[in-house]
C-alpha cells in the first residue's frame, strides 16, 4: 500500500491542498481534523521541497506519532517475564490483603462457589481489561498453558511483542527507509530545543518503540531544562517503567508532582506501584491525587480497580459509585456495580445497571446475556430467552461458548436437562477449552449414571482449569464411589488447596482420612 | 514430719500469708506472675499447691469452718491415710497444718455444726467413723455417739450362745453360719460372725474362744453424713446431723441431747445426702443410694415417694434449687426435679471422680462443680460449661467455700496426695452463656441475607398480575430456544464440531492445548476412549491450517489402539511462519481410517506468536 501510494504520491498530496491553500495551514488542519495519513501526505511533499523545514518535520512527527498513540496509562499488561522473574518483590509471603499477588488473602471476598472465578482463580470482574482476566500465574509451566488463545495471550515482556502489536510501525519494513534515523540524530542538538525536542521524544517512544534512545533524549532534555520541567520527568519515568526501574521512576514521578500536580502523574505514579505491588500506596496515592482534583474520575476509578483486585468488592463498589456520582455515564462504573450485585443476590438490581448500559447505546451480546440472566434469576421470565436470542445474535466466535454455557444454566434452571445438555456440548463446540461447561456435562452423564465418561468429563475440567475447585471436587465424589479412594483424596485436596472453606471437599477429606486411618 | 513446710517450684511458701499475699495480688492481677498458664488461671488465683501433703480423702471427709470464732476459717480434713492406720483428723490454719487428732476406725465424713447457742460462736466437728460419730470442740474430743444398736437374727444368737455354752463346736458353728449366711441373710448377720467366716479355719477356735463371751451385738456403720438447720436458717444456727447407715436407714439426731429425732427406712443403702429446709419447718432429702436409684424424703414420711432411676451408678449428688444434679459413672452429668423428670444430660469429656457445688454468695453465683480423671475440674452454671480448671493431677475431694479470709476458695486434694487451693478473682465473671456443649453459637447467628428490594417487591408484583401473560411468552421462546438450540446442535454433530463424538460406537474425547510462546508452538492434542470396555482402534489425527500462517511437523498422526479410560497425547511442533502479529484457528480432526467423515473436530484458538528476537 505504501508503494503504491508513493507512486502517485505528489498527486495525492496536491489533491489534498485546495489551490490558494498554503500547505502547511492544510497539514495543520488534517492533523487537527485526525486525518493523520493525509497529514503525513502533505507534509512529506512539504520535506520533499525543503529538507530543513523544521515546522513540517515536527507536524510529520506529531501525526506519525499521534497514529500510533496509546494511553500509556491505561494499557498495561503484564508480560510473563515480568511476573516470574520478578525482581523487585518485597516480600514473599505478604501480610493479609496488602498484596496483589494474593489476593485471596484479604478477608471479605466474594467465595468462590457464590461468584465463579476468572481463569486465573480471580472473581469474574464486571468489566474485562487488561489484568482482570490473567491475574499472576504461579509457574511459568502454568503462565504459558492456561488458556493462550489470542484474545487473552499475554505477552513474553511488556518490553517487546505487546508494544510491537499495539503500535506497529517500526517493525512492519517502510519502503523507503524509516521516517527519521535514529542513528544518525545528535540528541544534545535537540535536546536544546524545546520545541522540537518533544515530539521528537514521543515519536521515538510511542513510533520507534526505542525506549533506549527516548532516555538519553528524556535525559538531556531535563538536564537542559535545569530539572525545572515536569513533563521531561515524567517521560523519563515512562520510560524507567518501560526499562523496569520503577524506583527511579518513582523518584521520577514524585519530583514532578512536586513541580506540577496532574492527573496522569498521579495515575502513572500509581501504575508504578502497583507493579511494585504495592496497592495501599497506591491507593493512598490516589487519594492524595484525589484532593487536588476532586472528584476526578480516572482517579476513583483507579482505587476502585486496586480493591477490585484485592478481592475487596464492597470497597470497589463503594468506589465506582463514586465514580458514577461524577460521571453517570461510566461503563465500567456500571457494569462492576451490575455484577456486584448480581453475585449478591440481587439480580433485580442489577438488571436496573444493565439496562442503563443498553439505554447508553452499549450494545453487544455480553451485555444481552447479562440482562438475560439477571431476568431469569429476577424471575421476568418473559425476557430472559428473547435477550438470550439477541445475544446469539450477536455473538462473535470468542463468545458463542459463554453464552450457550449461560443459556445451559437457564436450562438447569427450568429442569431441562437434555436442553442444559446440547447448550454446554455447543459451548464445547465453540470453544473447546470451555471448562465450566466440561464439569457441567460432567454432572449430567454422573446423572445419567455414565460414570466413565463423567470421569472423562471432569478429568478434562481438572486440566483446563486446575484453578476451578468444582472439577477437583466432583472428581473425588465421584471417584470415592467407585472405590478410587486415592484418586478422589488427591483431588479432594487439590479442590480445597482452590477453595480452602469449602465444606463438602473438606467433609470429604475427612471421610477418607478417616477411611485411610482405620484398619 | 516436715510434709507440711515443703516449698515446691515457685508456689509461694506454705504460710497464712500466702493468702494474704494471693489476696493482695488479686486487687492488681496486672502485677502477678502466673505459676502456670492454665485455662481456669483467668478466673481463678492459684495460691497454693503442695503435691507431698500425703492427703488421702474425699469430698465428703473436708470441710472449712470458723472453729474458734475468729473470722479466720479453718481446713478440716479427715484424712483416711492407708486405710489400717494413720487415719488422721487435721485441722489446717491457712495452709499450715495446725493440729491433728488421730480416728481410731475409717472416716467416712466430717460435717461442722453448731450444737448449742453459747458465745463465742465455735462450731463442733463431728466425725463420722464406722457406727460412732466423734463430736470435737475446740479441736478436743467431746463426746462419743454411737448408733442404735440393731435387733440380732434370733438364729445366729442362739448359735453364739450354744457356742459360749460349749454345745456345739466350732465346726458346727460355722456350718450353722454359713448356711444362715446362704440363706440370703448376710446383711442381717453380725459382724462378729462374718469376720469370723472370713478366717482360716485353724484360727476359728482361737477367735471364737475370745469373743464367745462377750454379748452378740449388731451394730450398722455410717456411710453418709450431712446437717440439717434445725429452726432457725441463720448461718450460726443450731442444726440437725443428718446420717445414712448401712442399715438403709436415715437418722436425724439432736445436736444437744444427741438422741434420734427422726428415723427414716430406704430400699437401698445410702451413699449421698442432700438436705435442704428446716427441722422444725419443713425439710427435704435427696438420697442417691447404692442401688442407682434417687430417692426424695420430706418431713413426716417415713419411706421415700418418689424415686429416679438413674442409667449407671450415680458419682456424686448435688441439688441446685430444685433440681438434682447427678454425676453418674457414664460420664454423664444429669438433672432432675425432685419429683424424678430429667431436664438434661450432658456426657462429659471424661470419668467423673467428685462433685460439688459452688455457692458464691457474694455474688449470688451458683454452679456445680465437677472434677473429672482427665485432671481438669469443670464448672457449669446450669447445663452450660462457664468454666474449666486445670489441675496438675486428678481431683478426689472438692469444697468451695470460705476459707482462712477469702470468700471464694477452693480446696481440692488429688489423687496423688496433694493439696491445691484455688481463690476466686473477685472480679471474675462467669458467662451465662454456653462455651462448648449444646447447640453451637453459630446456629443462633444471623446469615447475612440481602433484604429484598423495593424494585423485587415491584417486580414481583407485575409477575403476579400478568403471570399467564409471562408464563406463555416464555413457553413460546422457550420452544424457539430449543429449536435454535437443537438445530445448531445437529449442525454441530454433522460437522463433527464438538471435542467429543456423539457417536455411540466411536466414544472418543479430545483436548488440545498449546504450549510456547512463539514463534514455534507446542501442539499437544489429547485423546480419550470413554468407552467402558471398546479399544478404538484404526484412527488418525490430521490438522486443517492457514498455510501462509503455520507450518506442522506432522500433519498426520497415526494412533495406536487406545485402551478406554487411559489418557493419549499426540504432539507436533507448530511454527508461525508469519510476521504480521496475527493468529488464527487450527482444526484438529480424528479420523477413521478409510473415511472421509472426521468423528471429532477441536477447534484450537492459536495464539498470537511473539515475534523472533534478532539480537
Amino acid at each position: 500500500m505504501m508503494g503504491t501510494m508513493r507512486q502517485d504520491f505528489g498527486a495525492a498530496a496536491m489533491a489534498l491542498v485546495p489551490r490558494g491553500m498554503d500547505p502547511l495551514y492544510t497539514a495543520l488542519s488534517l492533523f487537527r481534523r485526525r486525518k493523520f495519513e493525509d497529514c503525513v501526505t502533505v507534509c512529506t511533499m512539504l520535506l520533499e521541497k525543503n529538507p530543513y523545514d523544521q515546522a513540517a518535520w515536527t507536524l510529520k512527527m506529531r501525526a506519525l506519532t499521534e497514529q500510533l498513540y496509546v494511553d500509556e496509562v491505561d494499557v498495561d499488561e503484564e508480560g510473563i517475564a515480568e511476573m516470574l522473574m520478578d525482581d523487585n518483590a518485597i516480600a514473599e509471603v505478604a501480610r493479609p490483603g496488602t498484596s496483589l499477588k494474593k489476593p485471596g488473602t484479604s478477608s471479605g471476598g466474594p467465595s468462590p462457589g457464590v461468584r465463579p472465578t476468572s481463569q486465573s482463580g480471580r472473581p469474574l470482574s464486571g468489566f474485562v481489561r487488561p489484568g482482570t482476566q490473567g491475574g499472576r500465574p504461579g509457574t511459568m509451566e502454568q503462565a504459558i498453558r492456561t488458556p493462550r488463545t489470542a484474545h487473552t495471550a499475554r505477552p513474553v515482556t511488556s518490553a517487546s511483542g505487546r508494544f510491537v502489536r499495539l503500535g506497529t510501525a517500526s517493525m512492519l519494513s517502510t519502503p523507503d527507509g524509516p521516517f527519521i534515523n535514529l542513528a544518525r540524530l545528535n540528541f544534545h542538538k535537540y535536546a536544546a530545543r524545546q520545541s522540537l525536542a518533544k515530539p521528537l521524544f514521543e515519536y521515538i517512544f510511542h513510533h520507534e518503540n526505542d525506549v533506549r534512545n527516548a532516555l538519553e533524549l528524556a535525559a538531556l532534555a531535563t538536564e537542559e531544562a535545569q530539572f525545572k520541567d515536569w513533563w521531561w520527568k515524567v517521560q523519563l519515568a515512562k520510560c524507567y517503567y518501560r526499562l523496569g526501574l520503577f524506583r527511579d521512576a518513582e523518584r521520577q514521578l514524585k519530583s514532578a508532582l512536586v513541580q506540577q500536580v496532574m492527573v496522569d502523574t498521579y495515575l502513572y505514579l500509581c501504575k508504578v506501584y502497583v507493579r511494585m505491588d504495592q496497592p495501599l500506596t497506591a491507593i493512598e496515592v490516589f487519594s492524595q491525587g484525589l484532593e487536588h482534583f476532586p472528584g476526578e474520575v480516572s482517579l476513583l476509578t483507579g482505587i476502585a480497580r486496586i480493591y477490585d483486585g484485592l478481592n475487596d468488592s464492597t470497597n470497589a463498589v463503594k468506589f465506582y459509585k463514586e465514580v458514577l456520582h461524577h460521571d453517570n455515564t461510566h461503563v465500567e462504573a456500571i457494569a462492576c456495580i451490575a455484577t456486584h450485585h448480581f453475585y449478591t443476590d440481587q439480580p433485580e438490581i442489577a438488571l436496573r445497571f444493565f439496562r442503563r448500559l443498553l439505554q447508553m447505546g452499549v450494545y453487544n451480546s455480553e451485555l444481552f446475556c447479562n440482562i438475560g440472566l439477571c431476568c431469569f434469576y429476577a424471575q421476568q421470565y418473559d425476557m430472559t430467552l428473547n435477550c438470550f436470542e439477541r445475544a446469539i445474535a450477536l455473538a462473535s466466535d470468542e463468545n458463542m461458548a459463554d453464552i450457550w454455557y449461560n443459556i445451559g444454566h437457564v436450562a438447569l434452571g427450568i429442569g431441562d436437562i437434555a436442553l442444559a445438555y446440547q447448550c454446554f456440548k455447543l459451548a464445547l463446540a465453540s470453544n473447546n477449552d470451555h471448562a465450566e461447561s466440561y464439569n457441567n456435562l460432567g454432572v449430567l452423564e454422573w446423572k445419567k449414571g455414565r460414570v466413565e465418561q463423567a470421569r472423562a468429563f471432569f478429568q478434562t475440567a481438572q486440566m483446563l482449569a486446575p484453578i476451578m475447585f468444582e472439577p477437583h471436587y466432583n472428581f473425588a465424589a465421584l471417584s470415592e464411589k467407585m472405590g478410587d479412594l486415592q484418586s478422589s483424596y488427591i483431588a479432594a485436596r487439590k479442590s480445597v488447596e482452590s477453595f480452602p472453606e469449602h465444606m463438602d471437599s473438606n467433609s470429604l477429606l475427612k471421610q477418607l482420612k478417616d477411611h485411610f486411618a482405620m484398619l | 514430719m516436715d510434709l507440711f513446710d515443703e516449698d515446691v517450684g515457685n508456689i509461694s511458701q506454705p504460710s497464712p500469708i500466702a493468702l494474704v499475699e494471693a489476696k493482695r495480688e488479686r486487687r492488681q492481677p496486672r502485677n502477678q506472675s502466673k505459676p502456670a498458664s492454665h485455662e481456669g488461671n483467668a478466673k481463678w488465683l492459684h495460691a497454693h499447691y503442695d503435691p507431698y501433703s500425703t492427703l488421702y480423702t474425699f469430698s465428703s471427709c473436708i470441710a472449712l469452718a470458723d472453729l474458734h470464732g475468729d473470722g479466720d476459717n479453718k481446713l478440716i480434713i479427715a484424712n483416711l491415710g492407708t486405710g489400717k492406720y494413720d487415719m488422721k483428723l487435721k485441722v489446717y490454719k491457712g495452709t499450715t497444718l495446725m493440729t491433728e487428732n488421730t480416728i481410731i476406725d475409717l472416716p467416712t465424713a466430717v460435717c461442722t455444726f453448731f450444737m448449742d447457742t453459747h458465745d463465742p460462736r465455735t462450731p463442733a466437728v463431728a466425725v463420722a467413723s464406722g457406727p460412732y460419730i466423734y463430736v470435737y470442740k475446740n479441736l478436743r474430743p467431746y463426746f462419743k455417739f454411737t448408733l442404735p444398736p440393731l435387733d440380732v437374727n434370733p438364729v445366729e444368737q442362739d448359735l453364739w450362745n450354744q457356742a459360749k455354752e460349749d454345745k456345739i463346736d466350732v465346726q458346727v458353728l460355722k456350718e450353722m453360719l454359713e448356711s444362715l449366711r446362704a440363706d440370703g441373710s448376710e446383711g442381717t448377720l453380725t459382724v462378729r460372725s462374718l469376720r469370723f467366716l472370713m478366717l482360716d479355719p485353724e484360727d476359728m477356735p482361737t477367735f471364737a474362744n475370745l469373743h464367745k463371751h462377750s454379748p452378740l451385738k449388731r451394730q450398722t456403720v455410717i456411710t453418709c453424713m450431712t446437717t440439717l438447720k434445725k429452726s432457725h436458717s441463720e448461718e450460726d444456727a443450731i442444726s440437725c446431723l443428718v446420717i445414712g447407715t448401712e442399715s438403709k436407714d436415715i437418722y436425724i439426731l439432736d445436736p444437744e441431747a444427741f438422741t434420734v429425732l427422726t428415723k427414716m427406712v430406704l430400699p437401698s443403702v445410702p451413699v449421698f445426702l442432700d438436705v435442704t429446709g428446716l427441722y422444725d419447718v419443713e425439710f427435704r432429702i435427696v438420697v442417691s443410694c447404692r442401688n442407682g436409684n434417687i430417692y426424695s424424703l420430706k418431713k413426716g414420711s417415713k419411706a421415700p415417694k418418689y424415686s429416679i432411676e438413674l442409667s449407671s451408678q450415680p458419682v456424686g449428688l448435688q441439688r441446685m434449687g430444685k433440681n438434682v444434679v447427678v454425676g453418674c459413672m457414664d460420664q454423664t452429668l444429669q438433672c432432675y426435679t425432685t419429683k424424678g423428670k430429667r431436664l438434661w444430660v450432658l456426657t462429659l469429656p471424661a470419668n467423673v471422680m467428685t462433685m460439688e457445688l459452688m455457692d458464691y454468695k457474694s455474688r449470688g453465683f451458683k454452679a456445680i462443680m465437677v472434677a473429672l480423671d482427665n485432671c481438669e475440674v469443670h464448672v457449669y452454671n446450669e447445663k452450660y460449661l462457664v468454666n474449666t480448671i486445670k489441675t496438675e493431677d486428678i481431683v478426689t475431694g472438692m469444697k468451695f467455700g470460705r476459707f482462712g479470709r477469702e470468700d471464694g476458695a477452693l480446696v481440692m486434694t488429688t489423687k496423688g496426695g496433694g493439696l491445691i487451693v484455688k481463690i476466686l478473682k473477685r472480679n471474675s465473671v462467669f458467662e451465662e452463656k454456653d462455651s462448648r456443649p449444646g447447640p453451637p453459637a453459630a446456629q443462633n447467628q444471623k446469615l447475612n441475607i440481602p433484604k429484598k428490594t423495593k424494585l423485587f417487591v415491584d417486580q414481583t408484583m407485575r409477575e403476579r398480575e400478568n403471570a399467564v401473560t409471562m408464563h406463555r411468552m416464555f413457553q413460546r421462546d422457550l420452544y424457539r430456544l430449543r429449536l435454535d438450540a437443537a438445530r445448531s446442535y445437529v449442525k454441530a454433530l454433522e460437522t463433527s464440531m464438538t471435542p467429543m463424538s456423539a457417536d455411540p460406537l466411536e466414544p472418543l474425547k479430545l483436548s488440545a492445548t498449546v504450549n510456547g510462546i512463539g514463534p514455534s508452538f507446542k501442539l499437544t492434542v489429547n485423546l480419550q476412549n470413554t468407552s467402558s470396555a471398546t479399544p478404538s482402534i484404526n484412527l488418525l489425527i490430521t490438522f486443517q491450517y492457514d498455510e501462509k500462517l503455520y507450518q506442522l511437523q506432522r500433519s498426520s498422526i497415526k494412533v495406536p489402539l487406545l485402551v478406554p479410560g487411559l489418557n493419549y497425547a499426540f504432539q507436533t511442533l507448530v511454527e508461525c511462519i508469519s510476521d504480521k502479529a496475527i493468529a488464527d484457528t487450527i482444526k484438529v480432526f480424528v479420523l477413521r481410517k478409510g473415511k472421509s467423515m472426521p468423528i471429532i473436530t477441536g477447534n484450537i484458538n492459536m495464539p498470537v506468536s511473539e515475534a523472533q528476537v534478532v539480537v
